[in-house]
């Protein structure tokens, strides 16, 4: 299946911000990215805002995915974003996934972040997303 | 085969052909495998006392002990004469329900609630993030996590006021304590020590379950922190220790459960699970201890995870038949305290079960889990409360709820009346069979690797369960696992039914907003009050004694955390001399 933004392929960071273990969504949503024809490179776990920006800037990827389950995003995101803003890279699309409470998600939106996925959410929904986002649904 | 046999498989033959070919040619959606129906066949050869035995007899398939001391529950609540308030089941000393919230004045004062209410149980403690993995309030990596999912404890200062509330007939050799901890699990089993100590309680006297299962962090829930051949040198001091001088603290609790909930298989579960517990059994045996000496200390934190009933009930006979077993032939153990499975709840499903979509659903589920676990010699208990995926926190009336369900299974459904009613049957005794036959394959494939360690370190365990959680996300994805209200029975016309969370929550959500500030302004006071030379010193000394594998890190670790040495500096040193475990890649 085509993934592609501007003739190539689109590269995803899937990142675990934060101490938080649990790696089954972010291991799952990695593995199925690349089954729909991304490009993808996971952090490993216990990444801070900064190791994450940094990364999203040297593997120069389009989409940065962040998995949390353990109730810090909104402080997360917020330094996340503010680094990207500092790097000027903000144009770059930041999802979240995991345990995210609905009225969050909204706060979430407002800070940039493309899309939140939760739980019961199918890969191909986020790869679609992405897709048309990016405008490569051809 | 015999001539009984025989007229089975004659007549199984004729069914096939007959009723059951009828019935399929008039529905065209059902096959064969749509409904299985088991008989003798299935189970040949059976022999009675060396597949089931007795109940809290080897080889315990038919459950860890004679009865269950929940089943006793009905007869309470019925001598209590309809009066509502009811002891907890035969004067067992058990730890309060997973708990921890914010800084430990937070906790402490949460806990003095549950005593006001009557509560007798001894904390059991959810710890935060930070000091599950070995950083201090004040570290930089511990920002915005201060306090969340757990209490953060720093030093024994926050032992001491987690326990304010526990003197005089609730004093720490009256009570059982739980602490979920890892990585530096011999930092709190430190801490408690120190804190016996200063009260004047013999550490023998001391009842605790640490969960000190360190290698199923590797491979699941992730809070890992040293190299695993480090960690199960760790593991080796408070084995050792717990065994010398705490007699009645349990020293691990093995938790296949975060294995299912990671993403494993039933038989992975079980596989791995048993890997780990002969990795841990081989330390204490290598350490120079008899088998029994140590064996009846170790628990398990619970199996399972899944809603395929009959097979999660089957699992649970195949986990206790198989760890007897390993205990019995493979370690030589002669005490049969030695070779029972005791884990906290028996059957259940996990958060992993549970659905956002349509949260009320999820009481259904626990319920079923709950009924598993009764069927199979286990208590009741429906895990998790319905809200959990909802990310907010359990609320009390989920809380209730679920308690209340397992109460109305023993007292009303009394399914507690009968041991392991499935024993014998056709069914029950092939499925059993089949999951430890299964589990004892997998098992040997990874003990030709070298054991569980050698598993974790070529990454074999991690990749094994990650592909499992992903052939499981696909085939919700394709429709061939049903989950209803996500996958199925879906459409325009659903109800939105909301739930409601009236009861206020005990922790007061300004004092959570406020918690790391307020930990980390205590932290520091702590560092400024305390003798910086002998902090110093200790830190060398547990650099030295670390480099020594033959040292028990354990007596030196009370002497530091009692002159407020922190647990980030130890764990610091530990690093230092240990090294940091690197994961390795998912692809």
């Amino acid at each position: 299946m085509e993934a592609k933004t501007g003739g190539k392929v689109i590269r995803v960071l899937i990142a675990k911000p934060g101490l938080d273990g649990h790696d089954q969504g972010a291991k799952v949503i990695a593995y199925g990215l690349k089954d729909e024809g991304f490009e993808v490179i996971y952090t490993g776990l216990r990444r801070t805002p900064e190791e994450i920006v940094n990364a999203a800037v040297d593997e120069d990827v389009d989409v940065i995915g962040l998995s949390i389950l353990s109730g810090a995003h909104l402080s997360i995101v917020r330094r996340i974003m503010s680094l990207l803003r500092e790097k000027g890279v903000e144009d770059k699309m930041v999802l979240v996934g995991g345990i995210i409470p609905a009225e969050d998600i909204p706060k979430l939106k407002e800070m940039g972040v493309a899309e939140v996925f939760v739980s019961g959410t199918y890969i191909s929904q986020v790869a679609d997303f992405i897709r048309t986002r990016l405008g490569t649904s051809s | 085969m015999n001539e009984y046999l025989e007229k089975i498989s004659e007549a199984r033959r004729a069914w096939e052909e007959g009723p059951l070919a009828k019935a399929i040619q008039k529905f065209p959606y059902l096959n064969k495998e749509s409904s299985r129906f088991f008989t003798p066949l299935d189970i040949e050869p059976f022999d009675f006392l060396e597949k089931v035995g007795f109940p809290g007899t080897y080889p315990f398939t038919a459950g860890t002990f004679p009865i269950e001391p929940m089943a006793g529950l009905a007869r309470l609540a019925s001598l209590a004469g309809g009066k509502g308030e009811i002891p907890g089941a035969g004067g067992q000393t058990r730890a309060a329900i997973y708990s921890g919230y914010g800084t430990p004045e937070d906790t402490r004062d949460y806990y003095k609630g549950l005593l006001e209410q009557g509560s007798r149980g001894g904390p059991n403690l959810a710890f935060d993030l930070p000091t599950q993995c070995g950083y201090d309030s004040d570290h930089p990596l511990a920002e915005g996590e201060v306090g969340k999912v757990g209490v953060c404890v720093d030093t024994l200062a926050d032992f001491e006021i987690i326990y304010e509330p526990y003197q005089g007939d609730l004093n720490l050799d009256r009570i059982a304590s739980n602490f979920t901890i890892n990585a530096p699990a011999n930092v709190i089993i430190a801490m408690y020590a120190a804190l016996a100590e200063k009260r004047g309680i013999p550490l023998d006297k001391l009842r605790a379950t640490p969960q000190n299962d360190i290698l199923k962090e590797y491979i699941a829930r992730g809070t890992y922190i040293f190299p695993p051949r480090h960690a199960l040198r760790l593991f080796r001091d408070s084995l050792v220790f717990i065994t010398r001088h705490m007699p009645n603290v349990n020293i691990t609790s093995i938790g296949g459960y975060h294995i299912r909930e990671a993403g494993a298989t039933r038989e992975q579960d079980l596989a791995f699970s048993m890997a780990i517990a002969v990795e841990y059994l081989k330390v204490g045996v290598e350490a120079g201890l008899e088998v029994d000496e140590f064996a009846p200390r170790f628990t398990f934190n619970a199996f399972g995870g899944s809603m395929e009933m009959l097979k999660e009930i089957a699992f649970q006979r195949a986990a206790r038949r198989m760890y007897a077993r390993i205990l019995k032939e493979r370690f030589g153990a002669r005490d049969e305290r030695s070779m029972r499975i005791r884990q906290a709840i028996g059957a259940h499903i996990g958060p992993s079960s549970t659905t956002l979509q349509r949260p009320l659903n999820n009481l259904t589920r626990a319920v079923i889990g709950a009924v598993a676990s009764a069927l199979s010699g286990g208590r009741p208990l429906p895990f998790p409360p319905y809200d959990e995926p909802l990310g907010l926190g359990w609320s009390m009336e989920a809380l209730q709820l679920a308690q209340d369900a397992g109460r109305i299974i023993a007292c009303e459904a009394r399914l507690l009346e009968y041991t392991d009613p499935f024993a014998g049957s056709y069914c029950m005794e092939s499925l059993t069979d089949e999951i430890e036959n299964a589990a004892w394959e997998e098992l040997e494939k990874i003990e030709k690797m070298g054991g569980a360690v050698a598993a974790i370190e070529n990454g074999y365990m991690q990749r094994e369960i990650s592909r499992s959680a992903y052939e499981r996300q696909r085939a919700i994805e394709r429709g061939e696992r049903l989950v209803v209200g996500v996958n199925c029975f879906t459409g325009e016309h659903e109800l939105e039914v909301t739930t409601n969370r009236l009861v206020p929550n005990p922790y007061d959500p300004e004092r959570r907003e406020r918690a790391e500030e307020r930990q980390k302004a205590r932290l520091a006071e702590i560092k400024r009050n305390r003798d910086g030379r002998e902090v110093a010193r200790l830190l060398k000394e547990l650099e030295d004694l670390a480099r020594k594998e033959e040292e028990n890190l354990l007596p030196h670790l009370i002497q530091c955390v009692k002159a407020y040495v922190t647990e980030g500096e130890i764990c610091d040193v530990l690093r230092e001399v240990f090294g940091e475990y690197q994961a390795v890649s998912p692809f």
